[in-house]
């Protein structure tokens, strides 16, 4: 036994493993980005033209089971809360760490549900006493700011109590404990209450998950569908395509690091020890022994490596073309070879101007750099307006889906695929998606790196001001890091969603006219002004460089202030009118609303 | 360039041959140096999307605009979730054919042929019948009484081939009588075989109106009621 503990704790093993779980980590990434952007894509999009979203595929489930499943965590929450609660009655330290936090979390809860209760009640009207006395409070946006002053009112009052010599601090704590307890808990139970209540009365009640089972069922309708090969195409490469289009998309996450290496020590052989964890390589901290960074490969060609696969894949799309024995296919074949190589070049070149700046291939020290210094955005900002265009017209999707083409060549270079293996080039896109924004959130972004987040917690300065400063937990930087990653990548995503929504697709010799008349000159002009920048700077005066070091730090101020705008815009935006105010909008809902609704009509379709 | 366009204006809605056509001339579109670099218009149209996507998110999050998923059944979205809502087709929908009755429940049809004449599908059939004797065959079952004995024809046969039909209603224009309608609001069903779509008398009878009646609104008299003209085989003018 303590050999297998021994074993498994041994960097023998922890290494492979690590490496398996990071590879997987990634994969799964890009494939559930990928299936919960086909989601965004179609439940977005009916927001935006007031359209219904992926609502067909529901488990169904009976009333009183769904009751149970929605109310069951919450019960239990409840009494994790109580018997936390019960177990420390004595110590007054779990007091003070975990009172307002309970408070704070019952606040949230509390004006949450109510908010979401008054949405009901607003729309529907109330059901019984509890709802009508919740609709009298107003719609959910009083409910909203009721919530915003009881969260400061929660920690202010306690301080002004303590100011005033009302009640002493050792009170003062055991009192927010206290309402914090009791508050989450009637929160829990009262909002699992009126959503078991609701759903127990319903026979059988559609469980849709906001629509996400929609994707998973289309998935699992293309696994189970006649899988088509044209009669006189090539058997071997008609099958060998699809798998060469997603296996470039999907690998090519392995070069875009997750997050800030880990430092760890080593033991007397000079291999790593996973015991000893020494913080996270960030800003002020370096890896003095051994480390490990948070990226698939730790390759040392880097963004070169993306570029290869990017022409792997147009062989998939390619070959796609060829081998279907369809003149659509070859023409849409012809054109995603041709579109692709085009902009390739684009891509590549775009990239140089990065490659100057940074002074490095590896995708993880490029963040670095942006971490030291500033966000590749400020940096090279027409270079990214280069990469994102060359990077849509890399995955092929609007308004770059001339290889596509719906319109002229039926479905261009899969015309002839279905079920599994159609699903396997339309799911490529997507990943591809995934891929190019984890690429470009490393390249433009800053990654991982959020601004004035050191290696060792906050640090806001200006030249030598220092304004704020804190200590955080390295482990705690490390998993920010992950996230920021994560929600820049997802941001990233959805601004190719918003384009794709947007833009009517090119034609054919406007598409080619861009890539190599317009994209091609301005990347080159982009090398040559970053290379006369590069060099003024480094042979120039002693103010030149200290002038860009200052610009970067304002930068990054100009981004810490736009972090903070950001809530403020929200409540701004939040308290203008609502535009729509009658849920009955056009003639043909109104001419249905008038014979009873769409469901009850007499005369129906 | 507005004063080029109203010189060109003239010349052109002469020359514009005998009849003398005249139009105005379209402006050029707007070719200034933000549409022609078109990234600053891409942004735009970009933010106008954005726009439409948070304001109708806010009125979706504040309750005045339906959940395109979970609320998607419920009334308020233009899109109309089918089977679970159905469009209310207009009044005048040509529906499924069905045969009105008379107040005893035989059909209104006098089996004239004027539909079948009528019809550019060729999709009626009728085989008249007699209302020979004092009693009746075919409508009211063997050995009943009935009025109309001696005078009247009804359809012994009537047979609606659904498949044919291309629902012109002409059939409904040419009925003197009122005995066809397609005013059932039912669109044709699809069936697994073709002689399913063949409708007999008697299913066409059972078939309701929009609101469930059999009968019309148009009055029938028979022999014998008050205002019957009292033309029949015997008693002519």
């Amino acid at each position: 036994m303590k050999d297998v503990m021994d074993f498994i704790t041994s960097s023998t093993f922890l290494l492979p493993f690590w490496g398996f779980v990071k590879a997987l980590a990634a994969g799964m990434f890009g494939l559930n980005v990928g299936v919960v952007l086909t989601w965004v894509e179609r439940r977005m999009r009916g927001m935006v033209q007031d359209s219904i979203g992926p609502n067909r595929a529901a488990i169904p489930l009976p009333g009183f089971v769904a009751a149970g499943a929605a109310t069951g965590p919450a019960i239990l929450l409840a009494l994790g809360v109580g018997a936390a609660a019960y177990l420390n009655w004595e110590d007054a330290q779990f007091f003070r760490d975990w009172g307002m936090v309970f408070l704070q979390a019952g606040i949230f809860l509390g004006w949450m549900t109510t908010a979401l209760i008054a949405r009901v009640v607003a729309k529907r009207g109330a059901a019984n006493e509890a709802e009508k006395a919740i609709g009298d409070l107003g719609g959910p946006r009083t409910v909203f700011y009721f919530g915003l002053l009881a969260h400061a009112a929660a920690v202010l009052l306690p301080e002004l109590a303590v100011g005033l010599r009302l009640i002493t601090a050792e009170q003062s704590v055991q009192m927010v404990f206290g309402a914090g307890v009791a508050l989450l808990i009637f929160a829990l139970l009262a909002g699992a209450g009126h959503v078991g209540a609701n759903l127990a009365k319903e026979k059988t009640v559609r469980v849709t998950l906001l629509g996400l089972l929609h994707p998973a069922a289309d998935g699992l309708k293309t696994a189970f569908k006649a899988d088509f090969i044209p009669e006189k195409g090539d058997w071997l490469l008609f099958n060998l395509a699809p798998w060469i289009s997603s296996f470039a998309t999907i690998v090519v996450i392995g070069v875009v690091p997750f997050g800030p290496s880990l430092c760890f020590g080593q033991d007397a052989s000079g291999v790593i020890d996973f015991g000893r964890f020494q913080g996270i390589e960030s800003v002020g901290h370096a890896c003095r022994s051994a480390k490990m960074s948070l990226q698939v490969a730790d390759l040392n060609v880097g963004i070169l490596y993306y570029f290869a696969l990017g022409g792997v894949g147009i062989v998939g799309a390619a070959l796609a073309g060829w081998a279907s024995d369809n003149k659509f296919s070859l023409l849409g074949g012809l054109r995603a070879a041709s579109q692709m190589i085009s902009y390739e070049v684009t891509l590549g070149l775009t990239v140089i101007g990065c490659l100057m700046v940074y002074g490095t291939v590896r995708v993880d020290e490029m963040v670095l750099w942006q971490a030291q210094n500033s966000w590749g955005i400020f940096v090279q900002p027409l270079a990214f307006f280069l990469f994102i265009t060359a990077a849509i017209a890399e995955t092929k999707r609007v308004p770059f889906d001339i290889p596509e083409g719906e319109s002229e060549i039926v479905a261009g270079y899969f015309t002839e695929y279905a079920g599994m293996k159609f699903a396997m080039f339309f799911f490529s896109e997507f990943i591809s998606v995934v891929g190019s924004s984890a690429l470009m959130t490393s390249l433009f972004f800053g990654g991982w790196h959020l601004p004035f987040f050191t290696a060792h917690g906050v640090h806001v300065a200006l030249g030598d001001t220092v304004l704020f400063s804190t200590r955080l937990e390295p482990s705690l930087l490390a998993l920010l890091g992950v996230l920021t990653f994560i929600g820049k990548t997802i941001g990233l995503c959805l601004l190719q969603v918003l384009i794709r929504w947007t833009l009517p697709r090119f034609r054919y010799d406007q598409l080619m006219k861009l890539g190599w008349r317009k994209l091609l000159p301005a990347s080159l002009v982009n090398v040559m002004v970053t290379a006369v920048v590069m060099l003024a700077l480094q042979s120039g005066s002693a103010e030149l460089a200290s002038g860009a070091a200052y610009a970067a730090q304002l930068s990054m101020l100009l981004l810490g202030l736009l972090g903070l705008a950001a809530p403020i815009a929200l409540v701004v935006f939040l308290a203008a009118p609502t535009q729509k105010q009658r849920l009955v909008v056009n003639s043909a809902a109104r001419y249905a609303a008038s014979l009873g609704g769409t469901r009850e009509a007499n005369m129906e379709a | 360039m507005s004063v080029e366009i109203e010189e060109i204006k003239k010349p052109l809605s002469a020359a514009l041959g005998p009849r003398q056509v005249q139009g105005t001339l379209l402006e050029r579109p707007v070719r200034t140096a933000s549409v022609q670099s078109y990234i600053p218009e891409m942004v735009k149209g970009i933010g106008q999307t954005m726009g439409y996507m948070l304001r109708n998110t806010k009125d979706m999050v504040l309750g005045t605009r339906n959940d395109p998923v979970l609320e998607s059944i419920s009334d308020g979205i233009n899109t109309i979730s089918y089977p679970e809502q159905k469009r209310p087709y207009p009044e005048r929908f040509r529906g499924v054919h069905r045969l009105t009755q008379r107040d005893d429940g035989s059909p209104r049809c006098v089996a004239c042929l004027c539909c079948s004449t009528a019809c550019p599908a060729q999709c009626i059939h009728i085989e008249a019948g007699d209302y020979s004797g004092q009693t009746g065959v075919g409508a009211h079952g063997e050995g009943k009484q009935t009025s109309r004995a001696g005078y009247e024809k009804y359809p012994k046969r009537f047979v609606i081939d659904e498949l044919r039909c291309i629902f012109c209603g002409f059939c409904v224009e040419a009925c003197p009588c009122d005995a066809i309608r397609m005013d059932t609001g039912i669109h044709p069903s699809p069936y697994d075989s073709r002689d399913q779509f063949i409708y007999e008398k008697d299913l066409l009878l059972s078939i309701p109106g929009r609101f469930g009646e059999h009968l019309t609104e148009n009055p029938r008299l028979e022999p014998g009621d008050e205002g019957h003209p009292g033309v029949d085989r015997e008693h002519h003018h």
